[in-house]
């Protein structure tokens, strides 16, 4: 390997052997929490810490070189201050494929912090080393169960396995989604923290990602890009096999500033984003709450096919608001057609009004609610369900969910709950998610969901 | 972009730009680069009058703000008492303006203007863009962008993603503008900002539309 670099960054995602330099014995330092969350997550290779200073971490024999483990390492977790980074790289040339480098003190900091990354790069150029970071908190993989994550599981949960994969300019950004989606109950591939992205950046793991059969949806969060076009080329073909959302932040100019000092990287102008996500098939979140909405809602359901909405509830107010934000968000919540409404009066009281939204009044019922479901999502006119079911109809029972489901299996089409209220509704909130229903709290969280399903036309950035 | 200056960071003028227009068939409105009032008069002679009488500058980028632009004149009189009003405004409002010369072009009817742009981003390259209307664009970022070249189908989206798009397909019993000519025209200038590697930006402002037809009726361009 040595001296040959190699294109991929694939077996960062698939390591035999992790080294950890820096690593300490002393609980509680990043070394050794990064050693903890390999163990604890399961990581089936080896595990070598490095430290000349120690003779055994956390019951294992501690090396004091990369070289002097005897065998080329695939992934080595540099967790040591910035200026002995560049010595240590050094000598684990032609013994080390790829680097995970999480100390700051690089380019983020200034001129002398940007001059020691740029010889840190000569160095992985020339020994083929691949880096990931500086800066950064590297990998979290529930597939190859790589965790090198320095902050431990009792600050910051870690989701279970799903097919979401993230890639984060930013470590905390990151982490904060981790603990969230533990939280949500959305499970996730693979999380890339890459910091500076001195060497390996957003298009590397693109690249990979576009072809990993864990995978389905590419979640990624930008402050800028710095090679634009091998992005969009990246990102491009990776859209055409999987769902790319991109969130980017510092779209104002106290944003760009912020974005600067973070990483060390100046924000690019926001239109000029837009136009490069529009191009690559990117998806835009506009904010913190679309983005947990997002990926909520594509950790459960496929893509739809179109952006036509039903909304069936048992609450006008709530219909209608949904309906409204429906508009706002450039779904179409699309009037019943007619031989609909025809098959839908002979089921329902001559009283109804069958429409969409579709009201079914206090008067619900769990079959009711099963019955327009299916009845008006059957067939093409609709890509997405969006059900307002409020609990104050005294004939609903437990039973809703699972008839909701069922019908939502058969028809292969997302449907969305939307359940507002309080201590009651939020009770039952259980009974979907265990059926396999996402549920949103608010009309305006519902739609954010249904847009991140939709395949929208005419689509404007950011929903409004 | 053969018999143009080059020089870095430099400007161009309507009348170098021209050029380049004429070469992807970009109508722009017939007019005449002049240096003294005999120039102009001869120059308007042969346009036909009304024309309008504009002041070309590089350090005049609103030659509206110095008194520098003179609309519908309609006879070799009008065109002397412009001349001479906008020597003595452009010296009063601009005064340490280097003044190129001055541009005689045929007034045009009313249409619907409109700014196409073109710029090269550092991170991303060549990127094109479209707005209506100069206060639309310039207070309420009416605009939309996309990575250069597109083809005509994705310029025709870009003008539907602006929300002033309802003036361009009719509005209020207004007919409906050269949506095709425009489409035509952001797809150009697309072509003309990924291919000009020596341009920076580049835009049309305004370029008016018609019902049939449009028409550049001013423009610049920065040289990289």
């Amino acid at each position: 390997m040595a001296g040959i670099k190699s294109k991929k960054v694939d077996f960062f995602f698939n390591p035999n052997s992790i080294a950890v330099v820096g690593a300490s014995p002393v609980p509680g330092k990043l070394s050794n929490v990064i050693m903890e969350s390999l163990e604890r997550s399961g990581f089936a290779g080896d595990i070598y810490p490095v430290n000349p200073n120690h003779g055994e971490v956390r019951g294992r024999r501690c090396y004091p070189s990369i070289r002097s483990i005897g065998v080329c390492v695939d992934v080595a977790v540099f967790s040591v201050p910035a200026p002995v980074t560049l010595p240590l790289l050094k000598e684990a040339g032609g013994s080390l494929r790829g680097a995970i480098i999480v100390s700051g003190g690089f380019s983020e900091t200034g001129d002398g912090g940007k001059e020691l990354e740029e010889k840190l790069r000569q160095e992985a150029l020339s020994s083929g080393i691949r880096v990931i970071g500086p800066n950064c908190m590297g990998i979290y993989d529930t597939v190859s169960r790589v965790d090198t994550l320095f902050i431990p599981q009792e600050r910051v949960r870690r989701p279970k396995k799903g097919r979401i994969a993230m890639l984060s300019q930013s470590g905390s950004l990151a982490l904060t989604a981790m603990d969230e989606f533990y939280s949500l109950g959305i499970g996730i591939s693979r999380v890339v923290s890459y910091g500076n992205r001195m060497d390996v950046n957003e298009a590397d793991c693109l690249d990979f990602l576009a072809d990993d059969e864990q995978t389905d949806v590419i979640f990624l969060y930008i402050e800028s890009i710095e090679d634009g076009r091998r992005f969009v080329e990246s990102a491009s073909r990776a859209s055409k096999k999987k769902t790319l959302m991109a969130w980017k932040v510092g779209k104002q100019k106290a944003g760009m500033e912020a974005a600067r000092s973070h990483t060390g990287a100046i924000a690019g102008r926001y239109e000029v984003y837009r136009a490069a996500f529009k191009k690559a098939g990117i998806i835009e979140v506009s904010g913190y709450e679309e983005f947990l909405d997002a990926c909520k809602a594509v950790s459960v359901f496929p893509r739809a096919r179109g952006n036509r909405v039903m909304i069936i509830t048992d609450g006008g107010g709530v219909g209608v608001s949904i309906a409204d934000e429906c508009a706002f968000a450039g779904l179409d919540a699309a009037p019943l057609p007619r031989e609909k409404k025809e098959a839908l009066k002979t089921i329902f009281p001559p009283y109804f009004t069958v429409s969409n939204p579709l009201d079914l009044t206090g008067s619900a019922t769990d079959e009711w609610f099963k019955e327009a479901l299916l009845r008006t999502m059957e067939g093409d006119f609709y890509d997405i369900a969006i059900v307002a079911a409020l609990w104050g109809p005294p004939k609903l029972t437990d039973r809703l969910a699972e008839l909701l489901s069922s019908v939502a299996k058969s028809l292969k089409k997302p449907v969305i709950i939307c359940s507002t209220g309080g201590e009651y509704a939020k009770a039952k909130k259980p009974l979907f998610e265990n059926a396999g229903l996402p549920v949103f709290l608010t009309p305006e969280s519902a739609v954010r969901a249904a847009c991140a399903l939709a395949e929208r036309k005419d689509w404007k950035y950011g929903g409004r | 972009m053969a018999g143009v200056e080059k020089k870095s960071g430099r400007v161009l003028l309507f009348p170098e730009i021209k050029e380049i227009l004429k070469k992807r068939s970009i109508p722009a409105v017939r007019g005449a680069f002049v240096n003294d009032l005999s120039g102009a008069l001869k120059g308007a002679e042969g346009i036909g009058y009304p024309v309008v009488l504009k002041v070309v500058s590089r350090d005049v980028t609103h030659k509206t703000d110095v008194g520098g632009v003179a609309l519908d004149l309609k006879s070799p009189e009008d065109l002397e008492s412009a001349w001479k009003g906008m020597l003595a405004a452009v010296r009063d409002k601009a005064p340490g303006a280097d003044i190129s010369g001055f541009s005689i072009e045929k007034m045009v009817p009313p249409g619907l203007e409109v700014i196409v742009g073109a710029l090269r981003d550092s991170q991303f390259g060549p990127v094109v863009m479209f707005g209506i209307g100069g206060i639309a664009v310039e207070i309420m970022k009416d605009v939309s962008f996309r990575l250069a070249p597109v083809t005509k189908k994705e310029a025709l989206e870009m003008l539907k993603e602006v929300r002033l798009y309802p003036l361009l397909a009719g509005f209020r019993g207004s007919n409906p503008k050269d949506i095709d000519a425009l489409s035509d025209v952001v797809m150009k200038f697309s072509e003309i900002i990924d291919e000009e590697k020596e341009l920076e930006e580049i835009e049309i402002n305004p370029l008016i539309v018609y019902e049939k037809g449009v028409v550049a009726v001013d423009s610049r361009a920065i040289l990289l």
